[in-house]
């Protein structure tokens, strides 16, 4: 009744970013941001960006990628967004006008009148049904249709008014709707992709800021301005050019050649050059994620609870930083993240929660475990992501103190990626990012059974509190229910946790306008020149 | 002559049936099931049979292979399934034309600063000039190219500005645009071989020069640049057609690291990428195009020695 159910949601998700501030210069193109009025006649032009990230495919419900991702927000709009206002994150209305809680399970949108997809498809109630239907229980399946897995039903009320119905209050709707990876509240036009059908990933149609023009395999992917686009004045670049580049050293060279004017990414050797270079603006700080030694629970040697749990105790983590990060990065104790203010556990250092590094507990756990002797186990690696095979490599030698004998298999990604899936490993390097809510960290990656679930690690537990959490709109009790589930998770190890990062993305100094959200995207709505 | 050449063309007509046998059987030899991976999260066994007989993978291995050399030499190269357009668009109508710009480049500034460079440092044996020639031709073939290629971009792209860091533009289009977006690969892909021009050039032409039909034309007091480049250069055009032949396939491997390097959309980032994504058809689309090249090549030499040599006309 008196219950404002939105509020409190709404109120919980801001306040983890509270405390959140700009890494350097960033201040400046927030300031700029504030003021519109000041936009001359310079605005419009053409913006190159240099993208080192891989885009598998322009359809937003089936991407894993966040390199695809960043793309996507300037072609698709979704029911709700993120806003940043430098101070704390909320979540807004988008294709929607108002976004109402009728109780604590149904969330009722207002639309936005007239707006159109590019290719002139209305879009009303239905597209949205459509757009959530085809991610909730479409074929082929999405890999984000578990974020609709408490989903009733969704209603059409009129063509301007839709209803999606849950069967339990969802505390995760606002980021399963926004969150970066994987908008499952992206709306597409249902004509384009029955006409495209698997090819609508290489033909995107959408709401959004920019229209798709072209993709050039190996080369680029070129957007243009969408002269109808419902946000007036937006946006204000004409043109937008991601250049695909394989090589991050080249991308780096370009842009302090001044030949991009942006880059998607870079890779940490290059983070301090780049932020020494005075035309250039690095934004970048600790986002929602970890870096991680996930660990096969269904094959020996890693079966053994006390294994695992040594290995979560023998490595150690600054030595890891210093030669795998480049010293950039924190240690990681639990899944939650710094920035979930609210759920994250500032003193966790001191508390002796989680993992960290002590030789003397790994030895331990070690001694209890049913193999003694030397134990051989192979850590599957591929050159990935911003830090390479450098992780894979600074732990064999630690694992090698707790008798644990680990060799490298180094594959290329695609292989990686299968065998991964496939739980054909004993122990993998990786990461998981982009996360703006508890949920999203630990659910689809810990529960038992779920596609993320890389390690089969299953228990009875920790299922039983993570769901319990997705139901629960205060905070404080979320809170208090996802420390229990981490402590089972950090100390039956399924993974040993290593680090939190910070994303980065890099710009000239002449790109006005850039909003930096928290959520590792690269909105060019309001840039110009 | 006539036969001879038609001899030569039938050999290469047969060189080219073994290149489509082996890359007939890259999909056949590769690891793992290639329908598979095509399929990733769609697969089914339905889904998985249909692949197959979409393919034609459930016919008898030699009937495959005529109907595939058939769909190929008709430019059916079938659809990637990563980037979902035909491969013949991808792999012969966009990347090639990329690598061949960028090769024809390499090639003609290595000829361009090679030859000279042999000439003098073969006319001024053992001077200052000779040993700097060797110094050169020594260090350019002792660098790997993906790292000159990263040092020019520093120097030229980053630390002066002069040239541009990436990307191609087709000279087609813009010319000089073109050629200026293609001097630092160009350089790049061109040093190794630059190098071994010089080499090659001087070694040959010390050894003419030695001669005594050139000590009898300096007797009859012809200039010394028409002893040099016409009398001399004569001899050392057949080995140098010869290096060019053999090592058109050098050009093409270092062409996949500067393709990488340079952003350059061409055939050798093409096949990396077909690698690492398990692509095999369009892998095979390049193999077998890349192969062509090759052949081409040595024939349109072979066929090119009796131009050049009189006494290799046969009678």
């Amino acid at each position: 009744m008196a219950i404002n159910h939105k509020q409190i949601l709404a109120n919980s998700l801001a306040a983890r970013f509270g405390r959140r501030r700009l890494l350097q210069g960033a201040g400046a193109a927030v300031a700029a941001a504030g003021l519109p009025t000041v936009a001359s006649a310079a605005e419009g032009g053409h913006i190159k960006l240099a993208w080192i990230d891989f885009v598998d495919t322009l359809d937003p419900h089936f991407t894993s990628y966040l390199g695809a991702i960043k793309i996507h927000n300037n072609i698709y709009n979704g029911l709700l967004k993120v806003e940043y206002d430098g101070e704390k994150v909320s979540f807004v209305p988008d294709l929607a006008e108002s976004w109402t809680l009728l109780d604590d399970k149904t969330h009722l949108f207002k639309l936005r009148k007239g707006v159109k997809f590019h290719d002139g498809e209305v879009c009303d109630a239905e597209a949205v049904k459509w757009s959530v239907e085809r991610v909730w229980r479409g074929t082929p399946k999405s890999p984000h249709a578990w974020k609709y897995d408490y989903l009733e039903s969704v209603e059409v009320i009129d063509p301007l008014t839709v209803k999606l119905n849950f069967k339990k209050p969802y505390a995760f709707l606002p980021v399963a709707l926004t969150g970066s990876t994987g908008r499952a509240g992206t709306i597409v036009p249902r004509k384009a992709i029955e006409k495209y059908g698997k090819d609508f990933g290489r033909n995107p149609v959408g709401t959004g800021p920019f229209k798709f023009v072209s993709w050039k395999e190996n080369d680029s992917i070129v957007l243009e301005k969408n002269p109808d686009y419902f946000e007036p004045g937006l946006p204000k670049l004409d043109r937008a050019t991601f250049l695909i580049m394989k090589e991050a050293s080249s991308a780096v060279a370009a842009m302090l050649a001044g030949r991009v004017d942006g880059m998607s990414n870079s890779p940490l050797q290059f983070i301090n050059q780049l932020k020494a270079n005075q035309s250039l603006v690095v934004h970048g700080e600790i986002e929602g994620n970890y870096s991680l030694m996930a660990m096969n629970c269904r094959r020996a040697p890693f079966d053994d609870v006390n294994v695992r749990r040594a290995v979560g105790f023998a490595i150690d983590r600054e030595a890891l930083i210093k030669q795998a990060f480049f010293g950039i990065g924190i240690q990681a104790y639990t899944p939650i993240s710094p920035p979930m203010t609210g759920f994250f556990d500032k003193n966790i250092a001191k508390s002796g929660r989680g993992q960290f590094f002590d030789l003397e507990k790994a030895k331990a756990f070690r001694a209890k475990a049913k193999t003694q002797g030397a134990i051989e186990a192979v850590i599957l690696t591929s050159e990935q992501g911003q830090y390479g095979t450098r992780v894979a490599q600074t732990i064999v030698p630690m694992l090698d103190k707790i008798g644990i004998k680990a060799k490298l298999e180094l594959v290329e990604r695609a292989a990686w990626i299968s065998r991964r899936n496939a739980g054909d490993f004993h122990m993998l390097d990786m990461t998981w990012s982009a996360d703006l809510d508890p949920d999203e960290t630990i659910f689809p990656e810990w529960h038992t059974g779920n596609a993320w679930n890389f390690s089969g690690w299953s228990n009875t537990d920790f299922d039983k509190l993570v769901e319990q959490a997705q139901v629960v709109l205060d905070v404080k009790t979320r809170r208090d229910l996802y420390v229990k589930a981490e402590d089972i998770l950090m100390d039956e190890a399924p993974m040993a946790i290593l680090t939190h990062m910070p994303e980065f993305k890099i710009l000239s100094k002449k790109v006005k306008g850039f909003k930096y959200t928290p959520a590792d995207s690269l909105d060019l709505h309001t840039v110009s020149f | 002559m006539l036969r001879w050449a038609l001899a030569k063309i039938l050999q290469t007509a047969a060189v080219l049936l073994i290149v489509s046998v082996a890359s007939f059987s890259l999909l056949k030899l590769a690891p793992g099931d290639p329908v598979e991976l095509m399929l990733g999260d769609d697969y089914s066994k339905e889904s998985h049979q249909s692949l197959m007989v979409q393919l034609g993978l459930d016919r008898p291995m030699p009937e495959q292979y005529v109907d595939w050399l058939a769909r190929f030499v008709r430019g059916d190269w079938g659809t990637s399934f990563v980037s979902r357009t035909p491969i013949f668009q991808y792999a012969f109508v966009e990347a090639l034309p990329v690598t061949l710009t960028l090769s024809a480049a390499a090639l003609g500034l290595a000829l361009l600063i090679g030859v000279p460079l042999g000439v003098l440092s073969a006319v001024r044996k053992d001077t200052t000039w000779d040993a700097a020639a060797a110094a050169f031709s020594l260090t350019g073939s002792a660098f790997p190219s993906f790292y000159l290629g990263i040092l020019l971009i520093w120097i030229f792209g980053v630390a002066f500005g002069l040239f541009p860091t990436m990307g191609f533009v087709a000279p087609w289009d813009d010319f000089w645009g073109g050629i200026y977006h293609l001097v630092l690969p160009a350089i790049t892909l061109s040093t190794p071989f630059m190098a071994l021009i010089v080499r090659i050039t001087r070694a040959n032409l010390v050894e003419v020069l030695e001669q005594p039909y050139i000590a009898a034309a300096r007797a009859r007091g012809e200039p010394a640049w028409r002893i040099t480049w016409v009398h001399g250069m004569r001899n050392v055009l057949m080995p140098l057609a010869t290096i060019v032949g053999l090592q058109l396939g050098a050009l093409l491997h270092g062409a996949v690291l500067t393709e990488t390097v340079f952003s350059l959309p061409g055939v050798g980032r093409m096949i990396t990428d077909a690698v690492l994504n398990r692509e095999y058809m369009v892998v095979q689309a390049g193999v077998m195009m890349t192969g062509c090249l090759v052949i081409f090549t040595n024939l349109a030499v072979d066929l090119s020695y009796p131009v050049l040599d009189p006494r290799l006309r046969p009678r």
